[in-house]
């Protein structure tokens, strides 16, 4: 296939899949221009993969909206690293896709511009932050897709998909071009409908960006040689996330999930992570915090409409402006943030959250130290939930994540791959690895992918 | 109760949100809510001993103190909601004449 059909064709396939409202831009004379200039580079890494991008990236040539009405129409004046990256190897830009607004959020219910459907059961929502990402993967639209992970915010619509969700260590992907939402925690991430499609687009966007202070100074991540079984492995199974009271379609598919490990070799022992119980209360601590000060900057005169009704001094420009533009979950992130960031509250919220981050790390350090080279845990804990189930109680939104948010306070990558259905919809496993151990990560999914039966009901 | 609507319309103005009188009373349950949840970690008194955690590199990356130019992918003027004769064009300053 030449790139201009591939292009002509994810013009149709996105086209036909547009009642997910899974996409916030894309034309097909754009497909069709970015094609010309692929086929013109001649042999090229990825020879015109299909990437979709979240909306939170900076792209030239499309508005970058993070989801929200404040940026509507905003297009940024420089491009991110990673998408740079992308077009250098050769990739087409299929579409930027829908998302929480400024990635805040666990459904994709929290667009400005209305909610994303899981393409399986258009009443259930695909998960989030990154909804449309894992949504246009796993309607087929294309082989693979940028999401952002602050808190789980790919490996957890991934799970709900049933789509491979990488999240990287940090620092191993540069976030220049990404808009900044909580940057100790901020990670590119990826989503493929294969581990071997997601690894192949790691590996372009991965590698030191002098132009992200947080970028490590490391190669790209390198890509799975294709390992056969989990020999010579020990697998942990943290307690902590096996808890009673999980899903019983979840439970089955793990279960059948770690015996497959067993019986490819690999030596499961249970471990503990004490602390990682608090990480879903830590992180909407330390998260909001950062967004806080981050969002500060939507305020109609940096960024944002600058269009007060009455005449107002500037800080009724500031607050008219920030008051109509944000949605409901952002400004609750906002307003907490401020407030455990304010005198007298600092030490009891932030000061004490940033000692729990320190001690959840020290967990994952801890069992990694004592032999063990892989952690395996559900994803989720329940399949995709439907669509308004949630949106009344934030609290409930937030435990979506339970299972997801310690590993990106700890900075570790992390991967979640279908293991199996239940009553029709995807279940997801996850592998943690230790820090910068993204590869060997990939190679674990690889193997369960190839060796378990993913769109097959368990009981 | 942590957080009544008095404190919400006051952390509001701290994060410069407008918030209509209509909106609090939903909006001060919900952060009440949110800050009781988060708040389960005040029973904690560990992680004292432990070095402070932050991932990525171990210190702030140097780059050479040279000045290089900048590629803008659009021109300033391209940005600027005024523009005349290579200069972004302000409101007037108090108290100073308008040189044109």
């Amino acid at each position: 296939m030449s790139v201009r059909e591939i292009a002509t064709e994810v013009g149709q396939k996105l086209e036909a899949a547009s009642g997910l409202n899974a996409t916030l831009h894309w034309s097909a004379g754009d497909l069709r221009h970015q094609a010309e200039v692929v086929e013109a580079m001649g042999r090229s890494a990825l020879g015109g993969m299909p990437v979709a991008v979240k909306d939170n990236i900076a792209t030239l040539g499309t508005p970058t909206t993070c989801g929200s009405r404040i940026l509507e129409g905003y297009e940024s004046p420089f491009e991110a690293t990673v998408i740079r990256r992308l077009r250098e190897a050769g990739a087409l830009i299929a579409a930027k896709t829908n998302l929480d607004e400024f990635a805040m959020g666990s459904s994709t219910e929290h667009s400005a511009f209305g909610r994303v459907l899981h393409p399986i059961d258009p009443a259930r929502v695909p998960g989030g932050s990154s909804g449309g990402s894992a949504a246009l993967v796993a309607a087929g639209v294309v082989p693979a897709a940028l999401g952002s992970e602050t808190g789980g915010s790919v490996r957890q619509p991934a799970s709900f998909c049933g789509v491979v969700g990488v999240k990287p260590s940090y620092g191993a992907v540069s976030r220049y071009g990404l808009v900044a939402f909580g940057s100790s925690l901020d990670c590119v991430s990826v989503f493929g409908r294969t581990v071997d499609d997601a690894a192949r687009v790691l590996h372009t966007i991965s590698g030191h960006d002098p132009l992200d202070a947080t970028s490590l100074d490391r190669p790209p991540v390198a890509m799975p040689m294709g390992r056969k079984n989990f020999s010579g492995l020990t697998i942990g199974l943290p307690e902590e996330y096996f808890p009673s009271d999980l899903d019983s379609g979840v439970r089955a598919a793990t279960d059948r999930a770690v015996a497959a490990i067993r019986d490819l070799g690999g030596k499961v022992v249970p471990v503990s992570l004490p602390h990682s119980r608090f990480a879903v209360p830590t992180y909407y601590i330390i998260a909001p915090a950062e967004a806080s000060a981050n969002l500060a900057r939507y305020d109609g005169v940096r960024y944002g409409p600058s269009r007060p009704d009455t005449a107002v001094d500037l800080r009724g420009l500031y607050r008219q402006t920030r008051g109509r533009g944000f949605g409901p979950e952002v400004r609750r992130r906002i307003l907490t943030g401020t407030y455990v960031l304010s005198s007298g509250y600092y030490d009891a919220y932030y000061g004490k959250a940033q000692r729990m981050r320190s001690a959840i790390a020290a967990d994952f350090q801890g069992v990694f130290a004592g032999g063990v080279d892989l952690l395996f845990t559900p994803t989720t804990p329940s399949t995709a939930f439907k669509a308004g189930e949630k949106t009344d109680d934030p609290v409930a939104m937030y435990l979506a994540d339970i299972f997801v948010c310690a590993v990106n306070l700890a900075g570790l990558p992390g991967v979640s791959v279908a293991i199996g259905r239940s009553e029709g919809l995807p279940v997801g496993g996850q592998f943690i690895a230790p820090y910068l151990e993204d590869t060997l990560m990939l190679e674990a999914a690889g193997v369960l992918e190839r060796n378990l039966p993913a769109t097959e009901e368990v009981r | 109760m942590t957080l009544d609507r008095n404190a919400v319309q006051r952390i509001a103005e701290l994060a410069e949100i407008a918030v209509t009188e209509e909106e609090l009373p939903t909006l001060a349950a919900q952060l009440d809510r949110i800050v009781d949840y988060v708040a389960q970690l005040e029973g904690y008194d560990g992680g004292d001993e432990l070095p402070g955690f932050l991932p990525g590199p171990s210190q702030t990356p140097l780059r050479p103190d040279v000045v290089n130019p900048v590629p803008l992918t659009r021109g300033p003027a391209t940005l600027a909601p005024a523009w005349r004769q290579g200069y972004f064009v302000v409101p007037r300053v108090a108290g100073m004449d308008d040189p044109a």
